[in-house]
C-alpha cells in the first residue's frame, strides 16, 4: 500500500458519509478517520480477519462476517500449509544454512518444510502430502499464530 | 509499569483488562481461539495471536502456545484473569522462568492455598477459625466415622483437591456415613485424580461471605470489604451484592483483619479472597482462599471507588499499594446479577446467535460483557453473556435500579437468566436481606 493509493483512499472518503474506514493488506493495516489521524502500523497477519472493516456512522453494526486473505488464487486442487503452534517462522534450521524449501521444489509426505520456533525449540514442521510447492508466504524469522497459512502446496 | 500485557482469558474479564491497560498506557496482545476470531477482546487489544482450535485445553488452557504468543510479541506480562490458567501455579513458574511477569500470587501460593486441607491448616495457623473438622486429610472409614461423630451431624465430606463447588459430599446423620464417605472418595479420585478426602461440620443455613484482599511486594496487605455471594445454584454464583446485609462496620473489621493476617502468614502478593461461611449465630468460619481476581469484583468497586485491576497491575510492577486501610471507605450498595446464556428455568446452556442486545445504561449502572448484536455464543466455554452491576446510595435503592435495568436489558436470539434475576429481586426474603446458600431451593434449585 503506497501513499497514492492512501491519497486516493481519503479522497474517497471525502464524498461519502463513512466516518471511518480501516483496511488491512499484505500485513500492512491502514485505519482513516474523518477528522481524525491516520494511523499507519504493521501488524501480526490475521488468519481470520477480513481485508477490509467499514464502521458503518449511525447505525450500531455487527462486525463482519470472516472472509478468507487476500492471497493468490489458490486452484481448488492446492491445500494449504498452516502453522500447528505459534511461534516464529524460519525456512532453513539456521542462518547459516540454505532454505529447506523453494517454490516449484518438489516434496514427500513427511519432509521438513520449515521451522517453527517455539519457547527455544526448534520444532521442525513437516508436509502432510507430496507434491510441489506453489507459494511461500511467510518471510524468514516473522512471528506466526496457530493457523496462519505458510505455504500452498500442489498435491501430486 | 510495564509496557506491554498479554491477557490469557477470554470474554468479558479479558475485556476489563484490556480497559484497564489502556488507561494505563500499557499496549494489549489479546490470544483467542479459533472460535474466537472475531471476539471483541480481540477487536479492542492492539495485537492477537490465535493460539488454537477451540476447545480450551487446545487453546486458552495451552501454557507453550500462550508462553510462545508472549515470547513473539515482546509481553513483558501476563494476566490470568479467572479461571482457565488463573490458579495454575506450573503456568506462574512457567511465566517467572521465562521473565514474564505473571500478575498474581507466587506459584507457592496458589499451590499452597489451591490445597484445599493445607489451606484449612494455613487459616488456623494465622488464627483464623475454621469450620470444626478432621485434621487434614483422612483416609481410613473408622477414624473417619469416629470424626463425624465427635463434630456432631450433619456433616460434610469434601475432595482436598477440589474447588468450585466439586467434590462434595453432605451427611445428615450417621446411618448414611459410612456409604458417603467411600463414594465422596471415589469421586475425589475421579474428578481430580486425587482421592484425599477431609471431613467439616456442615451449617445448615450458611451465608457466604468473602473478603477482598490486596498485597504488595513489600508485604503490606489490606482489606477491602467483604462480598456477599449468598444466591447460588449448584455452588455457582448467581447474584453477589457489597456489602452485607448482616456485616457491620466491627465485623467487617474483624473478618477484613483475619483475612489479612492469613495473606501475611503466606507472604500473599497481588489480588485474592478470603471465602467464609457464616452461621445463623453471625460466627464466621474460613473455608478457602481464591487466588485470582474474582468474577464479582465490580461490586467491591463500586462501593469503595478503588479499580481492582488497575491495582493487580500496579502491584506485579512492584508499586507499593495506592492506598492505606484507613483511605478504603465502604460507600453505598453494590449488586451483581450474572446473565448467562441458559434456560432460566432449566439452566441448561443454550448457545446461539444473539439478534438483538442493548444493555441497559443510567444513573449506577455498569455492564461487563463481551456480547453485541449478531455476536455467536460459542458452546465451548463458559454461558456467561455479561455481568450487570448497579451502585445506588441504599441496598432498597440498588434493588430498584436493578430491577429497572434487568427490564431494559434487551437480549434476543437466546435464552438468558434474566427472568429468573427477576424473580429473585422481587422475592421477600431477598429484599429484607434474609437469604442464606439455601435460598435458591424454594425455586425448585437444589443448593447441592
Amino acid at each position: 500500500m503506497n501513499l497514492k493509493e492512501i491519497k486516493e483512499l481519503i479522497e474517497m472518503l471525502k464524498g461519502t458519509d463513512i466516518s471511518e474506514l480501516e483496511i488491512e493488506r499484505s500485513g500492512v493495516k491502514v485505519r482513516l478517520r474523518k477528522g481524525g489521524d491516520v494511523t499507519f502500523h504493521p501488524v501480526m497477519p490475521r488468519m481470520e480477519y477480513p481485508p477490509a472493516a467499514i464502521v458503518a456512522p449511525a447505525v450500531t453494526e455487527a462486525p463482519p462476517t470472516p472472509a478468507e486473505k487476500p492471497v493468490e488464487p489458490m486452484k481448488t486442487n492446492q491445500i494449504k500449509v498452516t502453522a500447528p503452534i505459534v511461534g516464529t517462522f524460519y525456512r532453513a534450521s539456521s542462518p547459516d544454512k540454505p532454505p529447506y524449501v523453494e517454490v516449484g521444489d518438489t516434496v514427500k509426505k513427511g519432509q521438513v518444510l520449515c521451522i517453527i520456533e517455539a519457547m527455544k525449540l526448534m520444532n521442525e514442521i513437516e508436509s502432510e502430502t507430496s507434491g510441489k510447492i506453489v507459494q511461500i508466504l511467510m518471510e524468514n524469522g516473522q512471528p506466526v499464530e496457530y493457523g496462519q497459512p505458510l505455504f500452498t502446496i500442489e498435491p501430486m | 509499569m510495564f509496557k506491554k500485557i498479554l491477557i490469557a482469558n477470554r470474554g468479558e474479564i479479558a475485556l476489563r483488562i484490556i480497559r484497564a491497560c489502556k488507561e494505563m498506557g500499557i499496549k494489549t496482545v489479546a490470544v483467542h481461539s479459533t472460535a474466537d476470531a472475531n471476539s471483541l477482546h480481540v477487536r479492542f487489544a492492539d495485537q492477537s495471536v490465535c493460539i488454537g482450535p477451540a476447545k480450551s485445553a487446545d487453546s486458552y488452557l495451552n501454557v507453550p502456545s500462550i508462553i510462545s504468543a508472549a515470547e513473539i510479541t515482546d509481553t513483558e506480562a501476563i494476566h490470568p484473569g479467572y479461571g482457565f490458567l488463573a490458579e495454575n501455579a506450573s503456568f506462574a513458574e512457567v511465566c517467572n522462568s521465562t521473565g514474564i511477569r505473571f500478575i498474581g500470587p507466587s506459584p507457592d501460593s496458589i499451590k499452597l492455598m489451591g490445597d484445599k486441607a493445607k489451606a484449612r491448616e494455613t487459616a488456623q495457623k494465622a488464627g483464623v477459625p475454621v469450620l470444626p473438622g478432621s485434621d487434614g486429610v483422612v483416609t481410613e472409614e473408622s477414624s473417619a466415622i469416629e470424626i463425624a461423630r465427635n463434630l456432631g451431624f450433619p456433616v460434610i465430606v469434601k475432595a482436598a483437591a477440589g474447588g468450585g463447588g466439586k467434590g462434595m459430599r453432605v451427611v445428615m446423620s450417621e446411618a448414611d456415613f459410612a456409604n458417603a464417605f467411600v463414594m465422596a472418595q471415589a469421586e475425589a479420585l475421579a474428578a481430580f485424580s486425587n482421592a484425599d478426602v477431609y471431613i467439616e461440620k456442615y451449617i445448615l443455613q450458611p451465608r457466604h461471605i468473602e473478603i477482598q484482599i490486596m498485597a504488595d511486594e513489600k508485604g503490606h496487605a489490606v482489606y477491602l470489604g467483604e462480598r456477599e455471594c449468598s444466591i447460588q445454584r449448584r455452588h455457582q454464583k448467581l447474584i453477589e451484592e457489597a456489602p452485607s446485609v448482616i456485616v457491620d462496620a466491627g465485623l467487617r473489621r474483624e473478618m477484613g483483619e483475619m483475612a489479612v493476617s492469613i495473606a501475611k502468614t503466606v507472604r500473599y502478593r497481588n489480588a485474592g479472597t478470603i471465602e467464609f461461611l457464616m452461621d445463623e449465630n453471625n460466627k464466621f468460619y474460613f473455608m478457602e482462599m481464591n487466588t485470582r481476581i474474582q468474577v464479582e469484583h465490580p461490586v467491591t468497586e463500586m462501593v469503595t471507588r478503588i479499580d481492582l485491576v488497575k491495582e493487580q497491575i500496579r502491584v506485579a510492577a512492584g508499586m507499593p499499594l495506592s492506598f492505606t486501610q484507613d483511605q478504603i471507605r465502604v460507600e453505598g450498595h453494590s449488586i451483581e446479577c450474572r446473565i448467562n446464556a441458559e434456560d432460566p428455568e432449566k439452566f441448561t446452556p443454550c448457545p446461539g446467535t444473539i439478534t438483538a442486545f442493548n444493555p441497559p445504561g443510567g444513573l449506577g449502572v455498569r455492564v461487563e460483557t463481551a456480547a453485541y448484536t449478531q455476536y455467536v455464543i460459542p458452546p465451548y466455554y463458559d454461558s456467561m453473556i455479561a455481568k450487570l452491576i448497579v451502585y445506588a446510595a441504599t441496598r432498597d435503592e440498588a434493588i430498584m435500579r436493578m430491577q429497572r435495568a434487568l427490564d431494559e436489558f434487551i437480549i434476543e436470539g437466546v435464552k438468558t437468566t434474566i427472568p429468573m434475576h427477576k424473580v429473585i429481586l422481587s422475592d421477600p426474603d431477598f429484599q429484607k436481606g434474609d437469604i442464606s446458600t439455601k435460598f435458591m431451593e424454594r425455586y425448585g434449585n437444589p443448593s447441592k
